[in-house]
């Protein structure tokens, strides 16, 4: 049917046949999902691919982090294979999905939530230890970090964890370690200067980041 | 782990899976289960020794009716909800039934205060142990016909569980115990009614999450 012979004014015209394409694409992903169900992992993969995107869409409705959109999307497509047997050929693929998509996204934004709430205290502490604690929003970064300080002479470790993650007093420090004040305060700089060094951040950079 | 790389695992080696059952047969076929194993328990308690009167009053029949109205209730929402693509609301169906049996209990308390002043008033521990007893398992027969919600809403699917098992024990209970005052019934089966619901919305998405495959 021709949609202009109905709606001679454009705009109303797209909305309903954006809407009817939508439809027909859940159709489609809803009998790709009942073969996947039988076992064809070839539509699987099809529609898995397919969703994603709007996955993506769904996820960044409520989240802003990028990062985070992703890992949303992740765990939406892992939860539509754990829940594929809950899909019901002769229903609608559309909301099946979207609650899902959104259950997920939720979980992601309280989980943060959570971490937030404990991250937060971290600000209090001394200049440097922001740098030091948990930047990385990426486990993998969190681990670069983690190896940095290994390959770090012992002193300086030493002297990075008692000032900067358990935020003792320089005199509580040195008590602590049997270092003196001024070698504490030195070991401290040099391994503070060695992280930003190797992990290519600028002299002053590090609470800007955050 | 890239987005493309996870989609490949996911699609290579798929097996086939067998669809859940629909809810309504679901619904049925635990409902069946639960009016079994109650059944059983009366059979081997024996009838109270008064049952043949009591059933004969009106608001006796009333309040056995509203329990068992809001236990098949409470378990056809329940197998609804768990599935991803229905609507939330299916939680709002049990409520009028629900409200229904506690205001007819309700009603008797105000009723026996006018004709006798306050009733007396008893522990009655067995009851207690009866909705609970039976009440937990078919609550975890249910989260384990459910556990499939166990990433998409546990915790009022849990809660509906709860409820419906202890109604269904609570009809089973009228038929074995005495307990005459409606303010004891209200107390002590209404009371277990609720303690089973909150057990279950406390750690039924716990248990999901544990039966999970």
């Amino acid at each position: 049917m021709r949609c202009d012979a109905l709606w001679p004014v454009g705009l109303p015209c797209m909305v309903l046949t954006a809407g009817e394409a939508r439809s027909a694409q859940e159709e489609r992903w809803g009998g790709l999902l009942a073969a996947a169900q039988a076992g064809d992992s070839r539509a699987y993969d099809t529609l898995l691919r397919e969703v994603t995107p709007r996955l993506r869409q769904l996820a960044r409705a409520r989240i802003r982090d990028a990062a985070e959109v992703e890992d949303a999307v992740q765990d939406a497509l892992m939860t539509i294979h754990a829940l594929r047997h809950t899909y019901d050929p002769t229903r609608p693929f559309g909301p099946w999905m979207t609650t899902i998509a959104t259950r997920r996204a939720i979980d992601r934004l309280r989980r943060r939530g959570r971490g937030a709430g404990r991250e937060s205290d971290l600000d209090d502490l001394p200049e440097g230890a922001a740098a030091v604690a948990p930047v990385a929003e990426e486990r993998i970064a969190a681990r670069n970090l983690r190896d940095a300080v290994a390959e770090l002479p012992e002193s300086q470790r030493t002297a990075l964890r008692l000032a900067k993650l358990e935020d003792l007093s320089l005199a509580e420090a040195s008590a602590r370690s049997g270092l003196s004040v001024g070698a504490l305060k030195v070991a401290t700089h040099r391994a503070m200067r060695s992280l930003r060094r190797r992990f290519g951040v600028e002299e002053g950079d590090e609470r800007a980041d955050r | 782990m890239q987005t493309d790389e996870l989609i490949s695992r996911l699609s290579q080696g798929l097996t086939p899976v067998r669809r859940v059952t629909p809810p309504m047969r679901a619904a049925l076929g635990w409902l069946a289960l639960a009016f079994g194993v109650v059944a059983v328990a009366v059979a081997l308690s024996g009838f109270r020794h008064d049952l043949e009167h009591r059933l004969m009053l009106m608001h006796e029949q009333v309040n056995m009716v509203a329990a068992l109205a809001t236990g098949a209730a409470a378990a056809v929402a329940a197998f609804h909800l768990a599935l991803p693509d229905r609507s939330e609301r299916w939680a709002l169906l049990p409520l009028p039934f629900a409200a229904f049996w506690i205001s007819g209990l309700g009603w008797g308390c105000i009723a026996e205060f006018v004709e006798r002043g306050w009733p007396a008033l008893g522990m009655s521990l067995g009851c207690m142990s009866f909705i609970i007893g039976f009440g937990l398992p078919l609550t975890l027969g249910m989260l384990w016909m459910t556990r499939h919600a166990a990433r998409i809403r546990p915790g009022p699917v849990a809660a509906l569980a709860g409820l419906a098992a202890a109604a269904i024990a609570s009809v089973g209970l009228s038929l074995v115990h005495h307990l005459d005052a409606a303010a004891m019934v209200l107390i002590w089966h209404g009371g277990s009614v609720l303690l089973v619901m909150l057990l279950a919305r406390r750690w039924g998405a716990r248990a999901m999450q544990a039966m999970r495959p």
